[in-house]
């Protein structure tokens, strides 16, 4: 009896376990990851201008300047009100790190910020080309047509055979560096530098005077930034373009990136940078700025309104200056712009809502913000800190030098570029070694 | 199954078959019972974690069809520096999750074992909070602790040591060991209570009798008290080391794995690698992996636990 | 020998006490932060001049937090019920009747006890997208079931084979069926480990991060965890709203705890032993 009972406990066990195997194997056909096929539905938008009748609501998920959208979309809603706008506000890096997921999932939102890994989702048919729209409305009157060329995805569009057009742009931003008056008049310094050398000696002559030179909020981006406004100066501007774009053959590993990454080490080494740059993120790295903490700081436009609020007069901006005082003005910057969503119900809506973004009510509101307006003619002139930044940006424009960000190379290139950086300010990595790493990430993806 | 037995066992499944119905009932009627939780728990806990094993044979971007690559997933988790580096942090951290805390809490278990011990019960309260709350908070809360501003650094001034104030997240040093202290600080109070309520179970007259024996009091913890409390120790080690191998959440909002990669557990990267980097394979293999060492590790605790009773 | 004794009687205690002390100091911490007039910039343990409760107003309704807390209450009473039910009904047939491979059930059960949330994550946000249950309560509420079972069947059935089975027994002998046993007579001596199980279920549910990180995008729909988390990254300088926030999403089971001490110690330090 106790051997029969043994043996049907015996059985049972494997008769669950048979289940438990079988079951997975049995379904695994269905369970083939992915699909071939294509996304359905139209890959562009139509190509009238109507306003939809009825109430429409459009979700609308994004990463930066929430006041400037929460103030974009009342201005929009009063002059549309059968159309309402749901802002979903995410952090950047949870945005970039979810955007994939967020815009592959069934609830997409109807308009997305523009970001990393728009350009996959454009190749997989995610997201609208608006190249349609391009032409309806007449965008490349109301916007300088270089702000749209940047999103492209590098394609054309099968509606126009022109360019296609995955986002339009609200706010342009670019990086440079901050500097404090006071600070820098206690250091000797009293103007910008013209050349990348002479911005060496004012980081000498702030250490010198006992003051931190260089404020870095390389916890998150701070520290890329800074990584490639030195890279702008010392890489040719196209072969910065290639490799962000994924063309072939393509590389980081070249004299000018390692003389760059040698530079952020070097500056390491001889104390420029805020003592905890690798443990303070950038929005604190620039509350510490505008305490005082250091002579300059690298970050972006969209600190700005921020400093612009609490140093008033007392903080001026430039672009990272070039190795010669005749060399163009080079600086990464990207538009904060939104692309559609190709399951969207309403893209007629949306396009009422893009092209209500390049309109000078807009501009004036995004001016207003810290942000750039893509056409800087419709806004009123600005003062202080926020015309330094317009100066520099049309400058910029005007040498072809708005560059994207690296990070747009690859969707892991963010992490590998945040931990790089980070192991170059701790002086914990050699240039080759690092640039090593970006290249492999970029191999990953596009391939040799 | 299913299949009639063959005929020598015949007799005894005829036996097997009387035995039931005399007792009335089918025995698997019981199985009414444990079927929804099953089905619910086989459902979205094992199938998923077999389809996570699945998975890790593909190389797939979770959207276009995957290509098969059998174990080379498994291959690069192997080669690729950042995957190792961070199951090298996980077993870092068990130093800081579990060997630490079980240390703290036999030492005040040793301290303590043979007396009577009144007012426990605030000590205990005390102890059990970092248990309870939601690790999010505890990581926002020792991210700004370990801050330049953070109380870390005011003790450290407030007895004269300015020199070595930092931000400790962001030095390459001290990062993980900083997350590493966190941990420490969630589960010391639990071994602590662990161990003390075990040792309430030891026999006092033992205590007597070693010390009629001569004994000092280290004799006496590692003769009488350590072996009462190998029950406690297991449970102890399983709990902190699966913990530490697989965290998440305090190195997702304290650092989120850098400096470089001084904090990057295999937990963050599965996240990563198979949300924002679109390499679900992969992601999948390192679950997997992350997954065995656990079991191993449980399964190597209970073995040698039950091996010396 | 009496004064080694006291000696080392006092070492014990001042050790407790100073683990003591370092427990408290971050919820301290936290707490005195987030008295502090919003905005400014706090160092460590500082004493408010002046105490400002408006942060928690800030928190709870500007940066969202009330929103936060409702659907991690949604979540987590859709996740506690079911999870009772569900372990108690396990628990009864696994501890009180001699179930062919039963045994081995329990195991399989008991072997649920390891799987992180990290080993099932990944299919299960392409599984439950698959299914529309992705950006659904629904769906983490079925996932958060599964991972508690197994430690709810083997709680629960411990608890059952430490019932005397005489009781079973004479009841089986009067007629009743299994299913009145188990209401008339074992739920109600059950009371007490169902509530620790209950507790145990919600905090676990309250604490859960990384599910609902993956299962749940819309940010709008974020758990307080979640939410916290997201909070962090965005308003990172502005510590006392940050340190009110950290204090709203703690309280819910801080209260619990509070309440309901002896269950939740008990729970948390037998719970481990039995598992």
């Amino acid at each position: 009896m106790r051997d029969s009972t043994h043996r049907v406990r015996r059985r049972v066990a494997a008769a669950v376990c048979a289940v438990a195997l079988v079951l997975p194997l049995a379904a695994c056909e269905a369970l083939t990851p992915g699909s071939a096929t294509a996304v359905p539905g139209p890959t562009s938008v139509p190509s009238s201008t109507a306003v939809p009748d009825g109430d429409v609501t459009l979700r609308l998920q994004f990463a930066d300047a929430p006041l400037m959208v929460d103030a974009l979309i009342a201005a929009f809603e009063e002059k549309h009100p059968g159309i309402e706008v749901e802002p979903q506000y995410k952090t950047f890096s949870d945005y970039v790190q979810n955007l994939k997921l967020t815009m592959t999932s069934d609830t997409a939102p109807d308009i997305a910020q523009y970001a990393v890994g728009m350009t996959d989702l454009a190749a997989d048919g995610h997201v609208l080309d608006l190249a349609p729209y391009r032409e309806a409305y007449g965008w490349d009157e109301a916007v300088p047509p270089v702000s749209l060329d940047q999103l492209t995805a590098g394609r054309t569009s099968e509606a126009t055979g022109g360019r296609a057009l995955f986002g339009v742009p609200a706010g342009l931003s670019m990086t440079g560096i901050y500097y404090n008056r006071e600070l820098a008049r206690r250091a000797g310094i009293d103007s910008p530098p013209r050349t990348l050398a002479e911005f060496e000696e004012q980081l000498a002559a702030a250490k010198e005077a006992d003051l931190t030179p260089l404020g870095v909020g390389a916890l998150d981006s701070g520290g890329l930034h800074l990584w490639a406004a030195l890279l702008n100066q010392l890489m040719p501007t196209d072969e910065y373009w290639d490799w962000v774009n994924g063309r072939k053959g393509a590389t980081m590993e070249n004299p000018a990136a390692v003389e760059a990454s040698e530079l952020m080490v070097e500056w390491g080494r001889k104390g420029y940078y805020s003592e905890s740059a690798n443990g303070t993120a950038q929005v604190d790295s620039t509350a510490r700025f505008a305490e005082g903490d250091s002579v300059f700081l690298i970050n972006g436009n969209w600190a700005a309104g921020q400093l612009a609020a609490v140093m008033g007069d007392g903080v001026g901006f430039f672009p990272m200056p070039g190795e010669r005082a005749g060399s163009p003005t080079v600086a990464s910057g990207f538009s904060v712009s939104y692309a559609v969503s190709s399951l969207t119900e309403h893209p007629e809506a949306a396009g009422v809502f893009l092209d209500f973004l390049t309109s000078p009510e807009a501009g004036q509101i995004i001016g207003d913000n810290g942000f750039l307006p893509p056409n800087p003619d419709a806004v009123g002139k600005p003062a202080g800190v926020l015309a330094d930044i317009a100066r520099g940006h049309r400058r910029a424009v005007a040498d072809d030098g708005i560059t994207t960000f690296p990070d747009f190379a690859a969707p892991a290139m963010l992490d590998r570029l945040r931990s790089g950086v980070q192991k170059l300010i701790a002086d914990r990595i050699g240039p080759a070694e690092y640039l090593d790493s970006l290249q492999d990430e970029w191999e990953d993806h596009h391939g040799k | 199954m299913g299949s009639s037995p063959p005929v020598p066992g015949r007799q005894a499944a005829d036996r097997r078959v009387r035995g039931r119905r005399a007792r009335g009932r089918s025995p698997w009627r019981g199985y009414v019972y444990v079927l929804p939780a099953f089905a619910v728990y086989f459902a979205f806990a094992v199938l998923p974690a077999l389809h996570t094993a699945y998975l890790s044979l593909f190389e797939w971007d979770g959207v276009t069809l995957g290509d098969w690559v059998g174990l080379g997933n498994y291959a690069e988790i192997l080669q690729d520096p950042v995957l190792r580096r961070s199951v090298f942090n996980a077993l870092v951290l068990v130093v800081f999750f579990s060997f630490v805390p079980i240390v703290l809490g036999l030492l005040s278990t040793g301290l303590l074992a043979r007396y009577r011990r009144p007012g426990m019960g605030a000590y205990r309260f005390l102890f059990m909070l970092p248990q309870v709350v939601p690790l999010v908070a505890v990581g926002v809360t020792w991210r700004w602790l370990y801050g330049d501003d953070g109380v870390v650094n005011q003790v450290f001034r407030a007895v004269g040591l300015d020199g070595v104030t930092r931000a400790w997240l962001g030095d390459f040093g001290a990062a993980l060991i900083a997350v590493g202290l966190v941990g420490t600080w969630v589960l010391s109070g639990l071994c602590m209570m662990l161990f003390l309520s075990g040792v309430q179970k030891v026999d006092p007259s033992l205590y007597e009798a070693a010390r009629i024996d001569g004994a000092g009091p280290i004799r006496e913890f590692v003769s009488v008290t350590l072996p009462h409390l190998r029950g406690e120790l297991a449970v102890a080690m399983t709990v902190t080391t699966v913990a530490a191998l697989a965290s998440f959440d305090i190195v997702y909002v304290t650092t989120n794995g850098g400096p470089g990669e001084q904090t990057t557990v295999p937990g963050l990267l599965v996240y990563r690698l198979a949300f924002s980097e679109g390499k679900v394979g992969l992601a999948a293999a390192l679950a997997v992996v992350l997954g065995c060492l656990i079991l191993g590790i449980v399964y190597l605790i209970n073995r040698l636990s039950r091996s010396q009773t | 020998m009496n004064t080694v004794a006291r000696s080392e009687r006092w070492s014990g205690y001042a050790l407790l006490t100073v683990m003591a002390v370092v427990v408290v100091i971050p919820f301290l911490s936290v707490f005195l932060a987030s008295l502090q007039p919003a905005g400014t910039p706090v160092v460590g343990l500082t004493w408010p001049d002046r105490w400002s409760w408006s942060n928690y107003e800030t928190a709870w309704s500007v940066a969202g937090f009330s929103d936060l807390i409702r659907h991690s209450l949604v979540i987590a009473l859709g996740v506690v019920p079911a999870c009772l039910v569900l372990a108690a009904l396990a628990g009864y047939a696994l501890g009180t009747m001699r179930l062919p491979g039963g045994n081995a059930v329990a195991a399989f059960f008991v072997a649920g006890l390891t799987i992180p949330v990290e080993l099932i994550v990944v299919p299960l946000y392409f599984d439950l997208r698959g299914l529309g249950l992705t950006n659904s309560y629904l769906g983490v509420i079925l996932v958060e079931i599964a991972l508690f079972l197994p430690f709810g069947v083997f709680w629960m059935r411990t608890h059952f084979r430490s019932t005397p089975m005489s009781l079973v027994e004479a009841a089986r002998i009067d007629g009743a069926s299994s299913a009145t046993i188990l209401v008339r007579i074992l739920l109600p001596l059950a009371r007490p480990s169902l509530m620790t199980l209950g507790l145990l279920v919600f905090m676990w549910s309250w604490n859960q991060f990384l599910l609902v990180l993956v299962l749940i995008q819309d940010t709008t729909k974020h758990t307080a965890p979640a939410g916290l988390g997201f909070f962090v990254g965005q308003n990172s300088t502005d510590i006392p709203t940050l340190a009110a926030g950290t204090i709203i999403v703690m309280l819910p089971v801080l209260i619990l705890f509070v309440v309901f001490q002896r269950s939740f110690i008990a729970g948390l330090l037998q719970g481990a032993m039995k598992g």
